[in-house]
């Protein structure tokens, strides 16, 4: 697996594909504090129903935790980003051809999965951490609105750190979903569709409808991970049903791979 | 030793048979050449033997071990199936280290093998800006990058230009004399002719022929190809010759005489002797392409249409 994961961390080393990945990371940490801090001036509270997205009250922005909202808000953005990268690097070996290659160096093929899981890990980690410091130059654009930041000081170190670990459990759960569909349909682009339009459009209208259960469905789930549990769900909670995600998700792509002939 | 052995191999995809119980050996050391229309089986029959598919029934062997479990062979086993296949962005460099490290290849063996396919000082540059030979030679790397002692090569001059075709050709035969066994695939036997030692051809799955290229090459039959001074006198002088016992033949801008091996000189003379003069007179051999298309011709399969 070793080698699958040092063969993967090559290929992942494409520069254009890192800078879109963290680009596109740090353009979205600075334009959610942006639309929080127009929110929270204009409306004075949040819990906008703006699909993938999930504004923090004003009270939640002038706690101590407010200094990292922004990170949590936009977790299904962010996650969004995650998983097109993910199904992206996925796709590639089929769209590329590259699979035969792969395959026929590496017959076992579940160490390719195990590998480019391992690599895509080690790039998310460093993608949750541009999120993080970029989302922390970005949060005066919030103090800016008129919310008291008086108490973003006063425990800074743990409240940065327990963000990112939350934001980076989310991410991973958006990745192996990415991974999963991409493995299955073998296209980044129906793949990024597929999780584009569930963020979108599927969930929000889940949640319109009265009374249907949303707690579990997957950008709540993972809504709540990134911002370390809700009233209505505790973390824990949350992040034994994200766990089941990437178990399923990693079963399913693992023996879909395992089974399938390699005709790319 | 057979470097590869099959026994009543067979693939069917829905409907389609892509291979029906094939059963070949091909012998350790030289290059291979494994022919046949497209549409006849020899990227399924590599796929297989590689562990990216599944036979459908029947068995084969690789250096000795069963298909059944790839990873016993994988790593002696070079391959590059139909088109070269990398990382566009990524440089041939780069391209070659991933492998490595995927191969648990000492990564010194990255120079070597772009030494070997003559891409040293182009090896920095993203493969999307290479040529298709460039691309092709970079496949061929990837495939050595192990020393591997049996290459698959699965129409490795595909799409090349003539010079890209002789390059990769030449490249072949100098993996052969290094000691390895080249097993390479292709739809036109006339480009294996030169580079073969063996060849297997097979249609629509089915074996047509397995043996030495020099046994092949006997089934090439001698014949003279002849026309009279005056195109109108063709019909007349073909008719004489043959009620005069040759075996005569008519073609578009020729006449041939079939089965007439040093036999040029008498047939000038039965010519003239029955009043024609010749202008034109040639003997030959059928093309290995002939002999070719009279094995694999036949009536249009369901298998024409897989991807085999």
């Amino acid at each position: 697996m070793s080698q699958a994961f040092r063969s993967e961390l090559t290929r992942l080393g494409q520069r254009r594909v890192l800078a879109v990945w963290f680009g596109l990371t740090i353009v979205l940490a600075f334009m959610i504090n942006a639309v929080m801090a127009t929110v929270v001036g204009q409306a004075g509270t949040g819990n906008l129903p703006t699909p993938g997205v999930a504004f923090p009250t004003r009270e939640q922005l002038e706690s101590a935790s407010g200094v990292m909202a922004g990170l949590s808000a936009a977790s299904s953005m962010f996650g969004l980003v995650t998983l097109s990268i993910w199904a992206w690097f996925t796709a590639q070996d089929y769209s590329s051809g590259l699979i035969r290659v792969l395959v026929a160096a590496e017959p076992r093929r579940w160490p390719l999965i195990a590998g480019k899981v391992a690599a895509l890990l080690l790039a998310t980690a460093v993608a949750t951490t541009i999120a993080a410091f970029a989302t922390l130059l970005a949060a005066p654009l919030v103090g800016a609105s008129g919310v008291s930041t008086a108490a973003w000081a006063t425990d800074a170190p743990r409240v940065v750190i327990e963000a990112w670990i939350h934001a980076y459990l989310a991410q991973v759960v958006w990745g192996v979903l990415g991974l999963a569909v991409a493995v299955l349909t073998r296209s980044a682009m129906v793949a990024v569709a597929i999780g584009a339009g569930y963020v979108l459009l599927f969930e929000p209208l889940i949640k319109m409808v009265g009374n249907a259960p949303s707690d579990w469905l997957l950008g709540t789930t993972l809504n709540t991970i990134a911002s370390g549990g809700t009233p209505s769900i505790q973390f824990g909670t949350a992040l034994g049903l994200g766990a089941a995600y990437v178990i399923l998700g990693l079963m399913l792509a693992t023996w879909v791979l395992k089974r399938r002939d390699v005709t790319d | 030793m057979s470097v590869i052995a099959t026994s009543s191999l067979t693939r069917r995809f829905g409907d389609v048979t892509a291979l029906a119980g094939l059963t070949v050996e091909l012998p350790a050391g030289g290059v291979i050449g494994v022919v046949g229309p497209n549409g006849s089986g020899k990227s399924t029959l590599i796929r297989i033997l590689l562990g990216l598919i599944r036979p459908t029934s029947g068995d084969a062997s690789v250096l000795g071990e069963p298909i059944t479990d790839p990873t016993r062979y994988a790593a002696r086993v070079g391959s590059m199936i139909e088109s070269s296949a990398f990382a566009g962005g990524m440089s041939a460099r780069a391209n070659l280290m991933s492998l490595a490290h995927l191969r648990g290849v000492q990564t010194s063996r990255v120079d070597v093998v772009l030494a070997q396919v003559g891409l040293l000082g182009r090896d920095r540059e993203p493969v999307r800006q290479f040529s298709l030979g460039m691309k092709q030679r970079l496949g061929i790397a990837m495939s050595l990058l192990t020393d591997p002692e049996l290459l698959i090569l699965d129409e490795p001059t595909n799409g090349l230009d003539p010079a890209g075709i002789v390059e990769v050709r030449e490249l072949l035969r100098q993996l052969a004399r290094d000691g390895r066994t080249v097993v390479v695939s292709s739809h036109l036997l006339s480009e294996l002719e030169a580079i073969c030692t063996h060849v297997v051809v097979i249609r629509y799955g089915e074996l047509m022929f397995a043996g030495p290229m020099a046994q092949l090459l006997e089934r090439t039959i001698a014949h003279i190809d002849f026309m009279p001074e005056h195109d109108g006198d063709a019909a007349a002088l073909a008719d004489a010759l043959a009620n005069a016992g040759w075996q005569i033949e008519r073609r578009k801008g020729a006449i041939r005489a079939l089965e007439a091996a040093g036999r040029a000189g008498d047939l000038n003379r039965a010519a003239t002797a029955a009043g024609f003069t010749l202008a034109h007179l040639v003997e030959a051999r059928d093309s290995l392409e002939d002999v070719f298309l009279s094995m694999t011709a036949g009536e249009t399969s369901a298998a024409a249409g897989v991807n085999a």
